[in-house]
């Protein structure tokens, strides 16, 4: 197809959006909250995700060793916790250094000590994990290397994360969906009532030989239009309401000594990842909301 | 050229069991002819007329036009095919929001030609029906005549071998049908072929020529009469 013809037919496109008044401001609308949500939704998940993997790295699986292991052995229980897929720092603790830390704890008692003439502390490993949700499993198979006494995990926080994580991820899915489903069908709906308004065009054109997807052309333009013109106000929205939020948050200084704030994404940083995406994800909407309503030929 | 042969069509319609509305009809028109199809109102014109453009497929036999089967034409080539015919209803059929230049330079940006020949081909072509100063106009500002003479332009704007016409002259004073025709005479002599369907006997009788008669969905005549 010639430039020339083709700008026309985006010229035509355009026009449409402008003469489908109505049809087209509430579907830019619907496309627009879509936008929005899903965009605050990906972003919170984010920031979520980031401070769970932050509290999830400070919980360890404390690994005790037998009071009268040789230095082979701690070699090997060493060697056994570093393959470990799960694990992610493996730090050693020995039994000197956790009896001075208990004797500075307890200065007070310090008369105690001096009656204790051999060390009862046992040497300590202290593993984070890589995914909190297989803490237990990890735990398990630490249990069972040689020389290991006892394994502590903190399981009822693990799972109480897991949970957490889960749940946000399940109503940020179910968002999503729902936001998409209604785009979709918002747009489907405006390129029908176009593609009727202009049925007795499409038919001159079909008349004359114009090729289906001539024909097709100016309806993806329109549906597309008004899905990136609704992408571009969404970003803006989505700018202004995110950084409310994290100012919000950084106001509020119970929420910030629980969770700490450092590593909250700033908008600034993800600005134009935002902006091309919420542009690309409103032209497909609009491209998908026009595949159906015109089918493989445009029927009117 | 056109040909039909052996051409059966049969509508299925569910409350009668079907209406029979052309019975083995056997045409051929050369090119450069020009023929009216006259019958009365249900006769099968418009039916005839649906399958040279195939917009509908024969129950059975064969149609060839311009060198194309028909029933074997694949729709993804039906558009090119059609590139070839120039259409004119009885309802003109213009896009009503188009000024008058703008519809027939629309059809050239369907066939997809070039900026250069739509700026000099849309003047020819109104010049030709003598609308040039209608231009900028509206189909809604023309009157009945003038809006015919619009969807002449464009249905020869695309330079077809055949112009398929139904019943042109139905919506206009039967005082400007003779213009009408007369135009269409004017395009023909240039080495068009026009095929045109009406009901209107004085029309027929003033210019003569080739005449096919539809009753009843078959032929009852195919021949020449001398115009008045
Ligand atoms: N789409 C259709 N479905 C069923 N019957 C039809 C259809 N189109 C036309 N007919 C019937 O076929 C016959 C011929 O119609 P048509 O070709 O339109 O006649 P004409 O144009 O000569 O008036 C008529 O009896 C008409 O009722
Ligand atoms: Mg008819």
């Amino acid at each position: 197809m010639r430039m020339s013809n083709f700008n026309y037919l985006v010229k035509r496109g355009v026009g449409s959006v402008f003469r489908n008044g109505m049809m087209s401001i509430a579907s830019f609308f619907v496309l627009l909250v879509s936008l929005l949500l899903i965009g605050l939704s990906v972003l919170v998940a984010m920031d979520i995700g980031v401070i769970m993997s932050n509290i999830e790295e400070k919980n360890e699986i404390s690994v005790y060793v037998y009071g009268d292991v040789d230095q082979t052995t701690l070699n090997h229980i060493t060697d056994a916790l570093n393959e470990n897929p799960n694990r992610l720092n493996v730090v050693f603790y020995s039994k000197e250094q956790a009896w001075e830390d208990k004797k500075n704890e307890m200065s007070e008692y310090k008369e105690l000590f001096d009656y204790l003439t051999e060390n009862p502390m046992p040497h300590t490993f202290r593993v984070t994990v890589k995914d909190i949700s297989l803490i237990s499993e990890t735990a398990e198979e630490f249990s069972t290397i040689e020389g290991v006494e006892k394994v502590v995990a903190p399981y009822d926080f693990a799972s109480a994360l897991v949970n957490i994580r889960s749940t946000l991820t399940i109503i940020a899915g179910a968002i999503l969906i729902v936001m998409i489903a209604t785009s979709i069908i918002i747009i489907y709906n405006a390129i029908r009532s176009s593609v009727f308004s202009r049925s007795k065009e499409i038919n001159i054109m079909k008349v004359v030989g114009a090729t289906n997807s001539f024909v097709k052309i100016p309806f993806f333009i329109e549906g597309m239009f008004i899905g990136v013109a609704a992408g571009a106000a969404s970003w803006a929205i989505t700018k202004v309401t995110y950084e409310a939020l994290v100012q919000l948050f950084r106001d509020d200084i119970t929420i910030w000594r629980i969770f700490g704030l450092a590593d909250m994404i700033q908008f600034d940083t993800v600005t134009w990842y935002v902006l091309a995406a919420n542009c690309v994800l409103g032209a497909l909407l609009g491209a998908i909301g026009t595949i159906i309503s015109t089918g493989k030929y445009v029927r009117v | 050229m056109v040909e039909l042969k052996n051409v059966d069509v049969h509508y299925v319609d569910g409350v009668k069991g079907g209406v029979d509305a052309l019975n083995d009809v056997n045409i051929r028109v050369n090119d450069g002819e020009f023929v009216f199809i006259v019958g009365d109102s249900g006769a099968g014109k418009s039916t005839l007329l649906k399958l040279l453009t195939r917009e509908i497929q024969p129950t059975s036999g064969r149609v060839f036009v311009n060198g194309y089967n028909l029933s074997k034409l694949r729709n993804r080539k039906l558009p090119y095919f059609r590139r070839s015919l120039g259409m004119i209803f009885q309802d003109f059929r213009l896009i009503p929001t188009l000024t008058v230049y703008e519809n027939v330079a629309f059809v050239l940006r369907v066939i997809d030609k070039s900026k250069k020949y739509i700026r000099q081909r849309v003047p020819y072509v109104l010049d030709l029906v003598k609308l040039n100063d209608k231009a900028k106009a509206y189909p809604g500002q023309l009157s009945g005549g003038e809006q015919q003479r619009v969807a002449i332009a464009r249905a020869f704007a695309c330079d077809p071998k055949i112009i398929i016409a139904d019943e042109p002259t139905g919506n206009i004073d039967p005082r400007l049908s003779y213009e009408i025709v007369e135009l269409l005479q004017d395009i023909n002599e240039c080495g068009t072929t026009v095929i045109m369907v009406t009901h209107n006997h004085d029309l027929v009788k003033y210019f003569g020529g080739r005449i096919i008669n539809l009753k009843e969905g078959s032929i009852a005549f195919d021949g020449f009469i001398e115009g008045e």
